[in-house]
């Protein structure tokens, strides 16, 4: 059924099938199984540092035992992906990593740490227009007509109706917020 | 006759019947949008509607809950994003059906057979509420144990992949519900001493990262790739189709009615459940599951409205929550001086009576609101990917930002988000991973309580499930589908089915 020229059938888009290449290794894949399988025996570590085997309702039983659980399926995963051989037509930087993947995702990290100081809007017009344009590579007049357009009604969507406090930054928004309902309830009255 | 006049409440008072009308379109756009959530939406809303009177309140929030409910399938079926998790199976076919260009069919099916399911949660749910409180006054803490277990695993083996990564994640989902303080004795867990672990990690953090943001990521693949046009023409599903899958949405939404019934587990368990038996009782499926059979539309679909009802059972007899968004009602209800618990039933049976009728026109509404408007809706699928992948980033990002105000929340989501990029490149189910998020506590609590009343005895308490056939029949289903799901399980099948068939 799965194909290697059906590209969703290994991308894991939905959870009754998952990605991975079926008797075949991805690049990459090892690694991620070798670090789950480290990450898994570091936790179940820690988790016996919880309380150890003092009680079977302590604390640090399900943890333990949750912990054991990925520790032992971790490694199954990683002897059998060791197993595999090693599939020839894949690269990191076309089928696992491309470049705009880092680039979306440096840019989404981004977004995160100009939140608070720049605020929602101005954060969000920056990451809208940036990204539109990177990934479209339509005309400015397009970039700025869509990202702006989507801000703004995303804003009111999220600010007026569901009252969700994004960072206010740099905007005086409150003030902009109040305006707003003095305009509405003066027409309404 | 007060519990009919109480019932037509809603529908006698046009105030009442816009705002659950209100509510019910809401809510599908709610359920729709990824990473805004029924719940949130409902929490909000209780500030909203300090003020108001209760009935108005109750309405507009059953209005959400339904539509929300549903909404999310939508989401599902043409972006392969859950808007909710109870729309976690409802991807597994819809999205296929949906890239076959059969959206409006998907749409269709899943909007009549919401509404059938709903139908038969609230039959239930004002026909048996005091004998299903009965059966669930009956669970012990090893029974809510093993439910949790049940449905972590339910969720590997409906993957096609690897059970063993199946487990490796639903493990995953759990340890990552313990970080933080434990509730009980107040240790830390998993917090490698350090202050932003304590409170633990937000559960919408880790599902808007996973299916949100991983999602997105992925998609950047094809960024180029020309946007799926969706010829919706027909979207009312034929009769046929309908009655074909009346027997199977008929067991679906009893399953759904149960599920939801059970104090914790609401829609998405229930859709999970169904899903998993709508697999093993169709024989012959047009199309296999996960490849856009209809079956595996109309299971979850039925069984997650049909959970509504049920949730709100051991909510309005009992007091208990048998969901996020009724432990937020329950809230409500104090807030507007009711008690809930048996005796709300006794005292104010108006309240129960009422609450019946907004659902059924809650079911009613959303039906509606599904059949149309979605030429508008699909307009978000006909968006080229250059602008809805970074849509979709936005959004999820105010969505994991807005429900703590937190900015550690976006961090976390963005970690999951990458993470969840590289389980989906190698093969890892992501459904079990928020399953155990959402069941860990559940799971932690009552082992605990389990392990504790049997003294600390593990053949006490082994011996208290092998007496109590509820406790059975739960573990054996536990046992059943860990080894139908591993080779000697084929052995077995092969052995004792080998010769029945061909």
């Amino acid at each position: 059924m799965q194909t290697p020229e059906d590209h969703d059938a290994h991308e894991g888009t939905s959870d009754a099938t998952p990605g991975g290449l079926p008797g075949e290794r991805r690049p990459g894949e090892a690694v991620f199984a070798a670090i789950l399988a480290v990450a898994s025996i570091v936790l179940l570590w820690n988790a016996y540092g919880i309380a150890g085997f003092s009680a079977l309702s302590s604390p640090g039983a399900i943890p333990m035992a949750t912990t054991a659980v990925m520790a032992v399926t971790a490694v199954i995963v990683l002897v059998k992906t060791l197993r595999l051989p090693r599939t020839a037509d894949e690269t990191v930087s076309r089928d696992i990593l491309p470049p705009v993947v880092i680039v979306m995702a440096l840019m989404l990290v981004a977004y995160g740490i100009l939140l608070r100081p720049l605020g929602f809007i101005p954060t969000s017009a920056l990451f809208l227009v940036a990204a539109i344009k990177i990934l479209s590579n339509r005309s400015w007049g397009f970039t700025l007509a869509v990202s702006l357009g989507s801000l703004v009604l995303i804003w009111l969507i999220f600010r007026i109706v569901f009252t969700v406090l994004m960072p206010a930054g740099i905007v005086p928004e409150a003030e902009f917020v109040q305006m707003l309902r003095d305009i509405v309830q003066g027409g309404s009255e | 006759m007060d519990a009919f006049m109480s019932f037509l409440t809603v529908f006698t008072q046009p105030e009442l019947l816009l705002l659950v009308g209100l509510g019910t379109f809401a809510g599908v756009y709610v359920g729709a949008i990824p990473g805004l959530s029924v719940t949130m939406a409902v929490s909000i809303l209780i500030s909203f509607t300090f003020s108001w009177d209760v009935y108005p309140a109750i309405s507009l929030m059953i209005g959400i809950y339904m539509g929300g409910v549903y909404g999310g399938s939508r989401t599902a079926i043409l972006l392969n994003i859950p808007g909710a998790p109870s729309a976690i199976a409802t991807a597994m076919d819809g999205y296929p059906m949906a890239k076959r260009g059969e959206a409006g069919e998907a749409i269709g099916t899943t909007t009549v057979m919401s509404f059938f399911g709903g139908f038969i949660g609230i039959i239930v749910l004002a026909l048996a509420a005091p004998l299903v409180s009965d059966f669930a006054l009956r669970f012990q803490p090893r029974d809510y144990m093993l439910l949790a277990v049940l449905g972590i695993l339910l969720v590997g083996s409906l993957s096609t992949g690897s059970l063993v990564k199946g487990i490796f994640a639903g493990a995953f989902g759990i340890a990552l519900g313990a970080v933080g303080m434990d509730p009980l004795t107040f240790t830390p867990r998993f917090t490698f001493d350090l202050q932003i672990l304590r409170p633990g990690i937000s559960f919408i953090a880790v599902m808007i990262g996973m299916f949100g943001v991983s999602e997105a990521l992925l998609q950047l693949h094809h960024v180029n790739a020309p946007a799926i046009r969706q010829q919706i023409n027909r979207i009312v599903p034929s009769w046929g189709t309908v009655r074909k899958h009346l027997p199977l949405s008929l067991q679906t939404s009893t399953i759904g009615v149960i599920i939801g019934a059970l104090p914790g587990t609401g829609g998405d368990i229930a859709a999970l459940m169904a899903y998993d038996h709508a697999k093993r009782v169709t024989k012959n499926p047009e199309r296999e599951f996960g490849d856009g059979a209809i079956e595996g539309l109309v299971a979850p679909e039925t069984a997650n409205n049909a959970a509504v009802g049920g949730a709100f059972i051991p909510m309005m007899t009992l007091g208990i929550p048998g969901d996020a968004v009724t432990a937020i009602m329950i809230g409500a209800l104090f807030i507007h001086g009711l008690n809930p618990g048996p005796m709300l039933m006794i005292d104010r049976p108006d309240m129960f009576w009422f609450i019946t009728g907004a659902l059924v026109m809650a079911n009613v509404f959303m039906l509606i609101f599904g059949l149309t408007g979605i030429k508008l809706f699909t307009k978000i699928v006909e968006m080229p990917r250059a602008v809805l992948i970074p849509l979709i980033m936005l959004l999820s990002i105010v969505g994991a930002y807005a429900v703590n105000n937190s900015i550690t929340d976006v961090y976390w989501m963005l970690g999951f988000g990458v993470f969840g990029y590289f389980m989906r490149l190698y093969g890892f189910p992501l459904g079990p991973v928020i399953l155990g998020v959402i069941l860990s506590r559940l799971l932690d609590d009552n082992w605990r309580r389990a392990i504790i009343s049997e003294r600390e005895d593990l053949s006490r308490f082994f011996h208290g499930i092998f007496t109590s056939p509820l406790s059975l029949v739960l573990f054996l289903a536990v046992v059943f589908i860990f080894v139908s799901q591993t080779p000697i399980g084929g052995w077995l099948k092969r052995a004792i089915f080998g010769r029945a068939k061909p």
